[in-house]
């Protein structure tokens, strides 16, 4: 134990005195922070301005004077979601989802404002969000500082020395691997720092805490890659390109082929082509301005016999809301019907992409880690469906206000000088609170179990390889 | 000899295919000066390393205080002090460093004073003591590893050609050492090609020629062993 950690020690008083493995460190513990530190900021105020953006959309709605209730269907107004706390690590899918959705009648928009869109000037630093650094840039730094570790004192000879002080091989290969995983470590404290910060705004502990250990177990991982590679190499420069190699590997190409694959065997329709199998299902359901149209003529003889009249003017009701009830329902049907495809194939692509972990111990945190940050599809999946509830809430109300408040005479004729077809502001009230709550802690944890199962796998795999190394580790 | 420090038994080692040690037999007592003489490439590192676990033998035995190579490597190397044949210590450390770290790794906590007083034994000039040891010239590091090996306080010192490198004052210095630590109980088995160095200090000498001891010379009366007759050994040995 001892020997251990002077052999820890050691290798740390070397780094200190060839600086190269301390500026290396020092960069990138200096990047992480400038990351946390950049992202946070940059987190919060898109939040603050999302959140007055909506305030002001939602006041100008409510202000709005008295109307033609199907011009207001067209106003709209918009919905957000507050980020999620420890989304100023990992932004994960929001970065190309964005966070905000404009509720208007008959679309369903896709939403807006993604981080990547926005950027320019300083907030192109929040690219490199801590996640990406901690998930692939710390992999090359702990290269950097420890390809040698055990390859120079093999090519030096005082491995042997070292040996024949009575210090056995495993306490030789862990005082490396300490003074290895401390260097992580030291990169990974700007994100533990701000993962306690995130619980004190009101993230589960337990989700922080799983989120750091994850990064911990990523950084036992690739210190054990290191030390495995150094192990088996008889000399510094194999050591260094097998790394070189290795990271390549399972950092760049695995992550990109794990979505290549699962794009090819789940192929989704592109965008053009998904809008115009929309259109064609919604050209069926004829159009809900007109209440001519020959598609509402069924809902027309239904509902004349229901209150018993032989005319639409007869009726209790404003037929013409009663069409843009209606077809907003059939309409939204369909719109859902597409969505749910669409959302299920990207589903499907995830999860076949996020096998690749087996494979790449870089696909495991980074599941893993959108997972515990509430950053993962699924997430945004279920704002895109709350928000679509809200809309056709919203846009129903609007439409009822339409059929009751608004006269059928009135409104046919709206286009006349002399008539005037609005109904009173008061009933632009209708705007109900919107708020995305986060999964709970056990939900989240629960959900990434397979996940940190496949960094246990990982940290299994290479801790044998390194036992197998140090057998045949030459002497 | 009271009893066996050091024994080899029937002792073959095969390197690359080669026979590089074949089939030795000696044994070496306690306070005893062994020196193993041979030309290059004879196999004396290579027997030195046998006993150091860090080569295998393909038969016979090598063991250490009664413990075998094969079966107490660890134990053996905790009661061993190694002087390799090239000296490998750490050139960003400093002399003193290097003692220090090596030690602590051997489980042994040596105050700076003791660690002086083994630089002065080797007479390693004072200045280089806290310099670099990519500093140091051949025969400085070769001090710094005899400093090295002493401060173990082993009782068993395997030494791979200790004087290569020292000037003639530091072999003369170097060789009384070995003297006093042999009276004191030290057990020392060192190989060479120096004849006259193994004259002075050995008790007994085995001339090593591929592998295989061709000749032992022992002290008689206490007067060193004769060095023109190693020496006539020697050179007909390598001729033949
Ligand atoms: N790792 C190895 N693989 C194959 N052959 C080796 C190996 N090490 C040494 N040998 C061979 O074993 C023989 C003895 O080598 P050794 O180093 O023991 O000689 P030596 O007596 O110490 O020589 P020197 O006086 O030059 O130090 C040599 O012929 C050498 O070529
Ligand atoms: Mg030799």
């Amino acid at each position: 134990m001892n020997a251990t950690k002077q052999i820890m020690l050691d290798e740390w008083r070397y780094w200190q005195r060839t600086k190269l493995a301390t500026t290396v460190i020092f960069i990138g513990v200096v990047l992480t922070l400038a990351s946390v530190v950049v992202n946070t900021i940059e987190v919060r105020q898109a939040a603050d301005e999302r959140k007055h953006f909506q305030q002001v959309s939602e006041s100008r709605f409510l202000e709005q004077p008295d109307r033609h209730p199907h011009r207001m269907v067209h106003y709209g107004h918009y919905v957000f979601r507050a980020p999620s706390p420890l989304s100023m690590i990992e932004p994960g899918v929001d970065a190309y989802t964005g966070t905000s959705i404009f509720l208007e009648g008959h679309r369903q928009n896709s939403a807006t404002f993604a981080d990547q869109r926005q950027s320019s000037g300083l907030t192109r630093f929040s690219s490199l969000s801590p996640a990406f650094l901690m998930q692939v840039l710390v992999p090359l730094l702990m290269i950097l500082v420890g390809y040698a570790c055990i390859t120079r004192e093999k090519e030096a000879g005082t491995l042997n020395i070292m040996l024949t002080q009575g210090v056995k091989k495993r306490e030789v290969l862990t005082g490396k691997f300490l003074a290895l995983v401390g260097s992580g470590l030291l990169v990974l404290l700007p994100l533990a720092l701000a993962s306690i910060w995130a619980s004190v705004t009101g993230e589960s502990i337990i989700v922080t805490t799983g989120f750091v250990v994850g990064y911990f177990l990523y950084i036992l991982i690739w210190g054990a890659i290191v030390l495995w590679v150094s192990t088996f190499s008889s000399r510094k420069n194999t050591s260094f390109a097998s790394l070189i190699c290795l990271w390549i590997a399972l950092c760049i190409l695995i992550p990109r082929i794990s979505s290549s694959t699962a794009a090819s065997i789940v192929p989704s329709p592109g965008k053009l082509e998904a809008d115009f199998a929309v259109l064609e299902e919604l050209r069926k359901l004829g159009d809900g301005h007109n209440a001519s149209d020959p598609a509402f003529n069924q809902l027309k003889a239904n509902l004349l016999a229901k209150h018993n009249v032989n005319d639409i003017a007869d009726l209790p009701v404003n037929f013409r809301g009663v069409v843009a009830e209606y077809s907003e329902e059939k309409l939204t049907k369909v719109l859902n019907q597409f969505a749910e495809i669409r959302m299920q194939e990207e589903v499907s692509q995830a999860e076949i992409a996020r096998h690749f972990g087996w494979l790449s111990p870089t696909v495991s945190i980074r599941t893993f880690s959108m997972m515990m940050a509430g950053t993962n599809l699924e997430t945004h999946h279920r704002f895109l469906r709350e928000a679509e509830a809200l809309r056709y809430e919203f846009i129903q109300s609007l439409n009822h206000v339409h059929q009751h408040k608004l006269d059928y005479h009135t409104d046919i004729n709206r286009y006349r000088d002399d008539v005037v077809a609005r109904v009173d502001a008061g009933n632009w009230n209708i705007l109900s609170s919107f708020s995305f709550e986060p999964q709970p802690g056990m939900a989240r944890l629960h959900q990434s179990l397979l996940y940190s199962l496949q960094l246990l796998f990982w940290c299994i795999v290479t801790l044998l390889l390194i036992k197998r190394a140090s057998r045949r580790m030459e002497q | 000899m009271p009893d066996q420090v050091v024994a080899a038994s029937s002792l073959c080692v095969k390197l690359a295919q080669n026979d590089v040690i074949d089939n030795l037999n000696f044994t070496i007592g306690r306070g005893e000066v062994f020196a193993l003489l041979g030309g290059n490439g004879a196999g004396k590192s290579t027997t030195l390393k046998t006993f150091l676990g860090a080569v295998s033998p393909s038969s016979g035995t090598a063991s250490v205080m009664g413990l075998s190579v094969d079966a107490d490597i660890n134990t053996i190397r905790s009661k061993v002090a190694y002087l390799p044949e090239s000296v490998m210590l750490y050139g960003h450390l400093t002399g003193i460093e290097n003692i220090e770290y090596f030690l602590s790794l051997a489980g042994i906590k040596q105050a700076q004073p003791e660690i002086e007083e083994a630089l002065t034994k080797v007479s390693l000039q004072t200045d280089a003591w806290h310099k670099n040891l990519s500093h140091y010239s051949k025969g400085m590091r070769q001090k710094t590893a005899i400093a090295l090996a002493l401060l173990r306080e082993a009782p068993v010192l395997l030494l791979d050609e200790p004087t290569s490198g020292l000037d003639p004052r530091a072999i003369d210095e170097f060789n009384q050492l070995i003297t006093t630590l042999a009276n004191s109980g030290s057990t020392i088995f060192m190989v060479t090609h120096d004849v006259y160095g193994a004259c002075q200090v050995a008790h007994r000498i085995g001339l090593l020629d591929k592998g295989k001891i061709v000749g032992m010379f022992e002290r008689k009366n206490n007067a060193h062993i004769d060095i023109e007759e190693v020496h006539a050994a020697f050179s007909q040995g390598k001729i033949k």
